[in-house]
C-alpha cells in the first residue's frame, strides 16, 4: 500500500513538472524566416475526394510544387511552412485556429462556410494575421473571403445535360437544402433551358442536416427515382451522397456498350469514378483559389474582402479528359465555349439563386 | 487506502496506453517524446491549455456522472447523447422564446429546461423498462436517433435565422448567457469558453456522491443495482428505482446543454456534441463508477482532446487519431481488468451465479 501511494504521488508530480516544463517550448524546428500557413479543414477531413481534398491540394501545391500524390501541379513551390488540422468536431475548430494564431502564423485558412462565425471571432483578436475563408463571407479587414460562381459552371453543365438528354427530362441531386446548393441548381436549370426551353428538371435534396453530405444510400435512391421519372442526366451537388447517383446510372445499364444514363460530378474532377457514365464534372477550383491567396501573402499583396472565382479566373469550369471525350461531341464543346465567352463578357447573366 | 487501491489500476491502464501509443508513434515515424510533450504541454499550459482542457472535461463530467448513476442501478445508459441533444435544444428554446426576460428569471428557467428535458428523455426508456421490461440499451440507442432528428427538424424549419447556411438557431437572449471564468479569475482571458458550468459539474460530483452513498434513496438505488432480487425482498420497488435512476441520469446528461449553449456558442447548433454521450461511458468506466474517478478521468479525456489538436497540427505524421488510439487502449486495459474483478465483474459474472 505504501508502495502504491509513493508510485501515484511520484507519477502525478512527474506529470505536473513535465507539463509545466514544456509550457513555453517551441513546438518544432519550423524555419522562422518562411511564411507560415495553417489550414483548418471542415469536419469531412482532407481526404474527402471533393471539397476539402481540393483545398489540401491547393496548399500542398503551394508548399511543394506537387499535388498530394507527388505529381507536379504546374505551379512553383512558394517556400512556406504548412501545417494542417482536421478538427473532427465543431468544438475543436476554434482552438485549432487559435493554435495557429497564438504561434504567429502569417495566414490561416478555414475550409467551409460553417467556420465563418468562428473565424470572425478569432480574426478580431489577431488583426495582424491574415485569414482566408473558403465558401464563407466575412467583412473584417484581415479576412479574405474566397467564394465561387458555382452558378456559372452549373450553367455550362446544364447546357451539356440538355444537349445530351434524349428524354427531355434531367435531374438535379442536391445535398443539404441550403442557399449555396440552390445556386448550383439555379444555374443548371437556366443553362438547360437555354438549350431546350421545354426541358423538365426534377430536383431532390438529400436532407437538411450535415449528414446530407454523407448519405450515398439515399443519394442512390433519389437518383433511381429520378431515372424512374425519365431523367437520363443527373447533376449531383451532394458531396459524398452524390456518389450514390454514380451507382444509380451504372445500375440503369448500357445499350450496345454505351451508357443510357449519365451523371455529372461536382467540385473535384470525378470523371474517373465511373468512366463512361460520367458526362463531365462541374469543377470548383478551390485549389487555385487557395494557392493564389497563399501566393498573395508570400508576395505581400494580401487583400481582404470578397475574392470571387468565376469562369473568368478559372475558378469554376467543366472537366474534359480521356474518360469522357467520347461522350461529349466537339459540337457540344463549341457551343458551351461560346456560352462561356458570353458569360465572361457579360452578354449572358446567370441568376444567382443564393442571393435571392 | 481503499481509494488509492481503486486509483491504482486506472493509472496503470493510462500509463500502459501511453506506452502503446508511444510505440505506434515510433512506427509512424515521429518522436514519441516530442509528441507527448506537445500533447501534455498544450493541455496544461496556462491559461489556454488548462482552460480548454477543463472546458472539454465539463460535458464529460456530466455524461460520466449520468452513466454512473444508471450503472449503479444496474442499467447501461447509452442514450446520454440523445438526452443532451434534447436538453441543449430545450435550453436554447427557452433562451430564444423569452429573449427579453431578465437574467434572474431567465437563467433558472434555462437551467430547468435543460434538466427537465434531459430527464424526461431519459425517463422514457426507464418507464419502458419498468413497465414492459424492454431493454434500456436498445431503447436508449434508438432514442438517440429520434432526438437528433427531432431537434434538427425544429432547428431547420422553425428556429433558424432565415438564409443562414449553418444549421443553428438564432441567438439566445443576453440574460441567459452564463459568465465565463475570465470574469472571476484575474489574468484568465475571457475568450476561453470555460464557464460556470464547470463549477456546476463539480457540484454535481459532490451531489451525486452524497445522493448515492449518504441517503436512503441512493442506498435503495444501489441495492437495486447490486442485487435486484434481494432489494425487492427488502421492500424496494425495483420499477420505481429504474425510473428514478434513468431520470436522474438523463438530467445529468442534459446539463451538457448548459455548458455548450449557455456558456459557449449562445445558441443551439447542429452537431455540437463530439460524441460526449458515448465518451461518457468510457469516462465512467475508467473512473470506476465513482464521482471522484469520473472527475479525474473526464479531465484526462479533456486533456487528450485539447492536446490532440496540437499533436495533429505540429507533428509531421501523427494525426489526431492518436487520441482515439490512446482512449481505446485505456478502455481496453480497464475493461480487461474489470471483467475479472471490480464493479463490472459483480455486474456481469457474479450476479448470474447468485440468481
Amino acid at each position: 500500500m505504501k508502495l502504491a501511494l509513493w508510485l501515484i504521488v511520484s507519477i502525478l508530480l512527474g506529470l505536473a513538472l513535465f507539463g509545466s516544463a514544456c509550457n513555453r517550448t517551441s513546438y518544432s524546428a519550423d524555419d522562422k524566416s518562411k511564411i507560415h500557413v495553417g489550414i483548418v479543414f471542415d469536419i469531412g477531413g482532407k481526404d474527402d475526394r471533393s471539397f476539402n481534398a481540393a483545398a489540401f491540394a491547393g496548399v500542398k501545391c503551394a508548399e511543394t510544387g506537387n499535388w498530394p500524390d507527388g505529381t507536379p501541379c504546374g505551379k512553383p513551390a512558394l517556400n512556406i511552412v504548412l501545417r494542417d488540422i482536421e478538427p473532427g468536431n465543431p468544438t475543436s475548430i476554434e482552438p485549432a485556429m487559435r493554435a495557429f494564431a497564438e504561434r504567429g502564423y502569417d495566414l490561416i485558412i478555414g475550409v467551409g462556410f460553417a467556420q465563418a462565425p468562428i473565424m470572425e471571432r478569432v480574426a478580431k483578436e489577431y488583426p495582424n494575421i491574415h485569414f482566408a475563408i473558403v465558401d464563407g463571407v466575412s467583412e473584417l479587414p484581415n479576412v479574405a473571403s474566397l467564394v465561387f460562381k458555382e452558378h456559372e459552371g452549373s450553367y455550362l453543365v446544364g447546357m451539356l445535360a440538355a444537349k445530351k438528354s434524349k428524354t427531355g427530362t434531367i435531374g438535379f441531386l442536391g445535398g443539404m437544402d441550403i442557399g449555396l446548393i440552390h445556386r448550383f441548381e439555379g444555374g443548371y436549370e437556366e443553362g438547360a433551358r437555354a438549350v431546350n426551353p421545354n426541358i423538365r428538371v426534377i430536383q431532390n435534396y438529400v436532407g437538411v442536416t450535415d449528414s446530407a453530405w454523407n448519405n450515398p444510400g439515399k443519394g442512390k435512391e433519389l437518383a433511381l427515382a429520378q431515372i424512374g421519372k425519365g431523367a437520363d442526366v443527373i447533376f449531383t451537388a451532394a458531396g459524398n451522397s452524390g456518389l450514390g447517383a454514380f451507382d444509380a446510372v451504372e445500375q440503369a445499364g448500357t445499350q450496345n456498350g454505351a451508357a443510357t444514363h449519365f451523371v455529372i460530378g461536382v467540385d473535384s474532377n470525378q470523371n474517373m469514378v465511373k468512366p463512361g457514365f460520367v458526362l463531365t464534372s462541374m469543377v470548383k477550383r478551390v485549389d487555385n483559389a487557395v494557392y493564389s491567396i497563399v501566393e498573395d501573402v508570400v508576395k505581400g499583396q494580401f487583400q481582404a474582402g470578397i475574392h470571387v472565382y468565376g469562369l473568368d479566373k478559372d475558378g469554376v469550369g467543366y472537366a474534359m479528359d480521356q474518360n469522357n471525350q467520347n461522350l461529349v461531341t466537339p459540337e457540344m464543346i463549341q457551343q458551351i465555349e461560346e456560352a462561356k465567352k458570353k458569360i465572361i463578357g457579360g452578354e449572358i447573366k446567370v441568376t444567382d439563386k443564393m442571393i435571392q | 487506502m481503499k481509494l488509492l487501491r481503486e486509483l491504482m489500476f486506472p493509472l496503470i491502464a493510462v500509463i500502459a496506453a501511453f506506452i502503446v501509443g508511444g510505440i505506434l508513434i515510433l512506427i509512424i515515424g515521429d518522436d514519441p517524446i516530442v509528441a507527448y510533450k506537445l500533447l501534455i504541454g498544450s493541455a496544461l499550459s496556462w491559461p489556454d491549455g488548462i482552460g480548454y482542457t477543463l472546458f472539454y472535461a465539463t460535458p464529460l463530467i456530466f455524461t460520466g456522472l449520468a452513466v454512473l448513476v444508471a450503472f449503479r442501478c444496474g442499467l447501461l445508459n447509452i442514450g446520454a447523447e440523445g438526452q443532451l441533444y434534447v436538453a441543449a435544444f430545450a435550453t436554447a428554446w427557452v433562451g430564444i422564446t423569452f429573449v427579453h426576460m431578465s437574467a434572474w428569471l431567465l437563467l433558472p428557467l434555462c437551467f430547468l429546461a435543460a434538466i427537465i428535458a434531459g430527464g424526461a428523455w431519459g425517463a422514457i426508456p426507464g418507464v419502458l423498462k419498468a413497465r414492459f421490461g424492454s431493454h434500456e440499451v436498445i431503447n436508449t440507442i434508438m432514442l438517440n436517433f429520434i432526438a437528433v432528428a427531432l431537434v434538427s427538424y425544429f432547428t431547420q424549419y422553425h428556429y433558424k435565422t432565415p438564409g443562414d447556411p449553418i444549421m443553428e438557431t438564432t441567438e439566445i437572449g443576453g440574460g441567459a448567457h452564463i459568465a465565463r471564468m475570465g470574469k472571476f479569475l484575474p489574468g484568465f482571458p475571457e475568450r476561453i469558453p470555460l464557464n460556470l458550468a464547470f463549477i456546476l459539474a463539480l457540484v454535481c460530483c459532490v451531489l451525486v456522491y452524497l445522493f448515492l452513498w449518504r441517503t436512503k434513496w441512493g442506498y435503495e438505488l444501489r441495492a437495486t443495482g447490486s442485487n435486484p432480487t434481494a432489494a425487492e425482498y427488502g421492500g424496494i420497488s425495483i420499477r420505481k428505482q429504474i425510473i428514478i435512476a434513468m431520470t436522474i441520469s438523463g438530467s445529468l446528461a442534459g446539463m451538457v446543454g448548459i455548458n455548450e449553449v449557455l456558456g459557449y456558442r449562445y445558441r443551439y447548433y447542429d452537431g455540437f456534441s463530439a460524441s460526449y454521450g458515448f465518451t461518457g461511458i468510457a469516462v465512467a468506466l475508467l473512473g470506476r463508477n465513482h464521482p471522484v474517478g469520473v472527475l479525474l478521468s473526464a479531465i484526462l479525456f479533456g486533456m487528450l482532446i485539447r492536446g490532440g489538436i496540437f499533436v495533429d497540427a505540429f507533428t509531421n505524421n501523427v494525426t489526431k487519431d492518436l487520441v482515439d488510439v490512446l482512449q481505446g487502449v485505456v478502455i481496453l486495459f480497464v475493461a480487461a481488468e474489470a471483467l475479472f474483478r471490480g464493479p463490472f465483474g459483480r455486474f456481469g459474472l457474479l450476479k448470474r451465479s447468485k440468481v
